[in-house]
């Protein structure tokens, strides 16, 4: 090649060069801009965590491999590591291309083995990508046409780059002082012969446009998660799961949650653009599955689709607000009012998007600006305030349930080492008052110094948070933080998971920092250091766990001398807060009891019962109930089981209407793991009244 | 259109009263307190008009202890425009026609279109004030009202009736005496209940509003709390037979309900 037409070569690729990436870089330029409409919020804390956050979701695509995903998460995996050492590669031949540089490294016999290895798997993972999508298209996948323009240019960019190392090899242009890699080396005779450079120059033209198309294309798509998906695992939310955004000031502020595109963080509109579509977070919603209008992915486009559309306009006027997101045609309020908050579509979603953040944002925009939250969950919040209790039941009856049990309160017995919150669940329902009853059995008979606070404890205002009203959560938590305050309480002890989530992780948000122990936990470390003792047979009535007289134990209680009990888990206590083992342990140390599993939906993947999210105090007349699911699932499973335990008063309510509707009162029967354990105490006869 | 809806602040449903020592009254320690909710419905009624109608105010007006002032602050929060506390010396003693003779004096004052009440409050049930208001005034009055437009040169009512509603037309300023409609009292926003924080709720005396407050009224000789119920008695072991023989002969000769 002569020096001219090398010059012009050099420019016309320097040109390329720069309008590939001009154009992605507006884009990318455009995109910030609308990111940042958003207010600041700071994602700084805890930098080692964020570190180690990038190094094994990022790097190591750890959220890909989830077991119903684990074939097509690795192939992601293999395009994903492919791509990272490709892009070095490209690199370097831009770099020598224009510049004549080289990256240090790229021109070793590992490197071209590593690049030829990786563009083999890279080339069966977009074929399977391919084939899924035109065969084997899940109906929750969401296919733009886009998606198949990405995977030929990314096929095109393997084909090429395998061309041109082969057509270099045959050419002998590369240097061989190493073994040929094992697919350029098969390629190599093919080309070899006089149009060998030719071959070459064609392929590495190809390749290096092919990749300045990629560049200038990818930011207009779904696939610019290559890129964002870096800075939204690096700074994805640090608060523990179960705690909801502080909202500061109230007093100050004229506006509450979310009602214009202003009102997100820009990290939530980073969600956005990070949205792969791949559908995940769908899969697992509860509210999806049994036909409510909720899909948490379409929540998350919603918000970045508006924030398109008007990101222009409130970049001109900063007076301008724009449609408030829940106001929008796109997002109505029946599905922002359908999510239960079990944040199954956060533990599913691989690059971390925050999607009960945003619906809780919206949700109280509507609860605190509009006042618009269903009638129903209206109620339960003047019940709240009023009575301290979302059912509306008597401030003076909340401690009836204790009456003649000489269980002393605070003020009886301001020493005592456990504050024993007891929530409103098993405070005045029927049912959870049982649960209470067995859980201070428990306690007393482990000689553990407790008391509860009497008619001085007042909701937590975990459903009130939930719904969106902030202020009255504030109110509520505040109350409460002011009598664990005035008998100097440190340690909580709580049998309900709602109550856990907020006392532990949000009420330090208000000051108020709690050694917090959901009873599950600390009934398994004691019988870890052998202070609780069960027998086979127990002492109570197994059917009567808790002076309930009006049920009588089976024949399907003790078949055999074991019972067979499928373990639910809460959302609030598994996923929200990671605790899954405790409750099973509890479970497995209780003699003649068998746990099993409602597979596959446990765990991780554990389905809501459909109360939380202040869903227990709304009507849910569309599509199948969430609670009757959950027992359809476990009868799929477990047949066999007799008794399906849980440790939340919620699910405890919703398993047993589910049960009652299906009518298998005879077969399977609700309980907490509590009632289990105080079933089987060993000594006072009275153990648990 | 002016509306003016007069409340009374009482003890909230959910609060488990106690009678006080000398028989005479409720102990008030620790009593939530309310806005009775037949007027909570009253309010709901005139908001929704003024929703309708953008040219209306709705004035708020209660005759109690300082402590109603919370009442008003609520109602203030769920959208009224302006609110007035009477109160004096012996205004928790005061009686239902005293109480309406004192409504009637700031009625005169404001010359609403319109005054609303609830049909009746929720701690005495006695259902007097709005009544005895309207015939101070001397102004018609409607009972039992789930509905009100305007129309030509007056007022459209609708008053509940057994089985479905009449519609009566009143020309001028007239009492309406509401009950529970459809549309639950709504609840109200943030930005509401911050600028009800922040709004002045004049007082005026009761004493020097110049209305008679003698005349005849009624006096509690005592009040005591309802027995209590009786524990329910399970009948589980046994033949089934013998059990539902056993069972409706309680009914019947214990229970008497048979």
């Amino acid at each position: 090649m002569t020096a001219p037409t090398q010059g012009i070569l050099v420019i016309v690729l320097a040109a390329a060069v720069a309008l590939g990436f001009g154009i992605g870089g507006y884009r990318v330029w455009k995109l910030y801009r609308y990111m940042r409409l958003g207010w600041d919020e700071d994602r700084s804390d805890r930098p080692a965590t964020r570190l180690r956050d990038e190094l094994v979701i990022y790097l190591g695509q750890s959220k890909l491999f989830k077991r119903p995903y684990l074939v097509r998460g690795l192939a992601h995996a293999l395009i994903f590591w492919g791509f990272l050492v490709i892009t070095l590669g490209t690199v370097d031949l831009l770099l020598n291309g224009i510049f004549g540089l080289h990256v240090p490294g790229t021109e070793t016999g590992l490197f071209a083995w590593t690049i030829d290895l990786f563009a083999i798997a890279v080339l069966a993972s977009i074929a399977l990508a391919a084939v899924r999508r035109m065969f084997f298209r899940p109906p929750t996948m969401h296919v733009a046409p886009g998606g198949y323009v990405i995977l030929v240019l990314i096929g095109v960019l393997m084909l090429s780059l395998l061309v041109f190392e082969s057509a270099g090899i045959a050419a002998e242009l590369v240097k061989q002082g190493f073994t040929p890699p094992p697919l350029a080396g098969l390629f190599a005779p093919a080309v070899r012969g006089p149009y060998a450079h030719l071959v070459f120059a064609g392929a590495w033209w190809v390749h290096v446009l092919t990749v300045l198309a990629f560049a200038a294309y990818l930011p207009h798509t779904k696939h610019l998660h290559i890129v964002t998906t870096l800075p939204n695992v690096l700074f994805r939310s640090q608060r523990p799961r179960g705690a909801l955004r502080a909202m500061a000031d109230l007093e100050e502020q004229e506006t509450f949650g979310a009602a214009t595109m202003r009102d997100f963080s820009w990290k939530q509109h980073l969600d956005g653009y990070t949205c792969t579509e791949c559908g995940r977070c769908s899969d697992q919603c509860p509210a999806l599955a049994t036909g409510k209008p909720l899909d948490p992915q379409k929540i998350v486009l919603d918000v970045r689709d508006l924030l398109l559309r008007e990101g222009d306009l409130l970049m001109r006027d900063v007076h301008a607000s724009g449609t408030p997101p829940a106001h929008q045609t796109e997002t109505k309020p029946e599905e922002l009012w359908a999510c239960t908050t079990c944040a199954a579509c956060v533990e599913a979603c691989p690059v971390t998007i925050e999607h009960v953040d945003k619906i809780v944002d919206m949700r109280r925009f509507l609860a605190m600006m509009e006042s618009a939250a269903p009638p129903e969950a209206q109620r339960a919040l003047t019940n709240i305030e009023r009575a301290g209790n979302p059912w509306g039941e008597s401030r003076e009856a909340r401690a009836d349930w204790a009456d003649g049990l000489e269980i002393p309160t605070l003020a009886e017995k301001p020493d005592a080492e456990y504050l024993y919150f007891v929530g409103c669940a098993a405070s005045y329902d029927r049912r959870n008052q049982r649960v209470a009853k067995a859980l201070a059995a428990i306690l007393r008979s482990a000689g553990l110094s407790f008391a509860i606070l009497g008619r001085e404890e007042t909701c937590n205002g975990d459903p009130a948070r939930r719904i969106g009203n902030e202020y009255l959560w504030q109110i509520q938590a505040q109350a409460n933080i002011e009598a664990f305050d005035r008998y100097s309480v440190r340690k909580v002890i709580t049998s309900c998971p709602h109550c856990f989530n907020t006392i532990a992780n949000e009420f330090p948000q208000l000051g108020g920092r709690y050694e917090v122990v959901h009873a599950l936990t600390l009934v398994d470390s004691l019988i870890k250091e052998g202070r609780i003792r069960m027998a086979r047979e127990g002492p109570v009535d197994r059917g009567n766990v808790a002076g309930h007289p009006e049920r009588t134990t089976s024949s399907l209680d003790l078949a055999g001398g074991r019972e067979v009990v499928a373990y639910h888990d809460p959302c609030y206590l598994g996923r929200h807060n990671k605790i899954y083992d405790a409750p099973r342990a509890v479970m497995d140390a209780v003699p003649g009891v068998e746990r099993v599993e409602i597979e596959p939906h446990h765990r991780e993947r554990g389905f809501c019962c459909g109360a939380g999210g202040g869903r227990m105090w709304m009507e849910e007349q569309v599509g199948q109930r969430v609670n009757h699911r959950r027992i359809d699932q476990l009868r799929a499973a477990q047949a066999d089981a007799t008794k399906v335990a849980s440790g939340c008063p919620f699910c405890l309510i919703m398993l047993e209407e589910g049960v009652g509707a299906k009518g298998l009162q005879e077969q399977v029967r609700p309980v907490d793991v509590l009632e289990l354990v105080a079933s089987r105490l060993e000594g006072s006869a009275d153990a648990s009244h | 259109m002016k509306l003016l809806v007069c409340v009374k602040q009482v003890p909230d449903s959910t609060v488990r009263v106690k009678v006080a020592g000398d028989q005479k009254a409720i102990v008030p320690e620790g009593v939530t307190w309310a806005i009775s909710p037949y007027d909570e419905y009253a309010i709901e009624l005139a908001l929704e008009h003024k929703d309708a109608n953008p040219g209306t105010t709705v004035g708020v007006i209660t005759v109690g202890p300082p402590r109603a002032r919370d009442a008003l602050r609520q109602a203030l929060a769920m959208g009224c425009d302006d609110a007035t506390l009477v109160t004096g010396a012996d205004v928790e003693t005061l009686g239902g026609l005293a109480t309406a003779r004192a409504l009637a004096k700031v009625v005169d004052e404001v010359t609403p279109d319109l005054v609303l009440c609830g049909k009746q409050a929720s701690d005495d049930d006695q259902g007097f004030v709005g009544q005895a208001l309207a015939e101070t005034l001397g102004w018609p009055h409607v009972a039992i009202v789930t509905k009100f437009v305007a129309s030509d040169g007056g007022t459209e009512i609708w008053k509940e009736v057994e089985g479905g509603h009449e519609v009566w037309k009143a020309s001028g300023p007239a009492v309406l005496t509401v009950q529970k409609s459809q549309k639950d009292p709504r609840y109200p926003s943030l930005p509401g209940i911050m600028k009800a924080k922040k709004k002045e709720i004049p007082e005026k005396d009761l004493a020097s509003l110049g209305a008679d407050l003698g005349g005849p009224s009624v006096e509690i000789r005592a009040m005591e709390p309802p027995p209590a119920r009786k524990a329910g008695r399970v009948m589980k072991d046994g033949d089934p037979k013998a059990l539902a023989a056993e069972l409706a002969k309680l009914l019947r000769d214990e229970a008497r309900v048979l």
